[in-house]
């Protein structure tokens, strides 16, 4: 009870997790973060995002790619989902495919927001405030 | 179809592809604009953004091309469509269109169904990422100087 209490009155976590196994999104996104006041957390695949997800939850929101080696963006926003401790991070899924159903299947999935590639850096930029800024109102609201 | 099939079977009958490209060709190659969007998310640290992206963006390049031919060898469809996508991910990203868009085709090719394509097409993957190699080395040189 004591340390429920504490995590809600602890300051909100900067952290952001971002798994892409492409290192140039990886370096994009980690700029956008940084220049966003956010504290960027790497994985370099979906194993690995998952691992980490596995032993930590303080996160303010999670970017992950679609495609990826070992377990794909879809398969951590069902995982992410169906844990009580991760299910309020909003996740935003990146993906190189040009599919309406991909996207339905992402929402559905529970995803907050969906980019698709190639994207501007401005629409990178302002898709990433969103996302934080829709965690920021979630818990004002809260 | 993203190319002629009349230069894929040149490619595949001669196994050379010129290397001089002109230098209208060579712009075709790389789409600058999209490179140069790059800048007004430049970091406060004094560090060049898009010489960071474009360092980075050859390393792994020549990883994935590399993985693909081993992919192709091996006949490992799974691991050919992985590396495919990846590279047409950031070569987009990038503004290296020809490079994404021979990905995007390796991406959905089985090589055991279709060799010789497969063959042709990494041939033209390989001349095109040279020619986005010297591109970005200009480019990289121009914002270093």
């Amino acid at each position: 009870m004591e340390t429920f209490r504490k995590n809600l009155t602890a300051a909100p976590s900067r952290r952001v997790l971002i798994a892409d196994d492409d290192p140039v999104m990886r370096h994009l996104i980690t700029t956008i973060v940084k220049q966003q006041q956010h504290d960027p957390v790497l994985a370099n695949d979906g194993r690995e995002a998952y691992r980490i997800l596995q032993s930590d939850s303080q996160f303010a929101a999670a970017i992950l790619d679609m495609t990826m080696p070992f377990l794909e963006g879809l398969d951590l926003i069902r995982y992410m989902r169906s844990e009580n401790r991760l299910m309020r991070i909003p996740i935003m899924l990146i993906t190189a495919e040009q599919d309406i159903n991909l996207m339905a299947s992402s929402f559905s999935a529970g995803a907050t927001a969906f980019l698709p590639k190639p994207f501007t850096p401005e629409q990178l930029q302002s898709a990433i405030r969103m996302l934080l800024g829709n965690r920021n109102a979630t818990r004002r609201a809260a | 179809m993203l190319f002629e099939q009349a230069i894929i079977d040149e490619a595949v009958e001669t196994k050379f592809l010129p290397f001089a490209p002109t230098l209208s060709i060579a712009c075709d190659a790389i789409d600058l604009k999209v490179l140069n969007a790059f800048e007004g998310l430049q970091a406060d640290d004094g560090s060049d953004l898009v010489v960071e992206l474009i360092d980075l963006y050859l390393q792994d390049a020549s990883e994935r091309i590399e993985s693909i031919k081993l992919s192709v060898a091996r006949a490992d469809r799974k691991s050919l469509t992985l590396s495919a996508h990846t590279l047409k991910g950031s070569s987009s990203s990038l503004g290296a269109r020809h490079v994404a868009e021979i990905s995007a085709t390796l991406e959905q090719l089985d090589p055991v169904e279709c060799p010789h394509r497969v063959d042709a097409l990494l041939e033209l993957l390989s001349y095109e990422f040279a020619k986005v190699k010297g591109l970005f080395a200009v480019e990289r040189q121009k914002r270093l100087a």
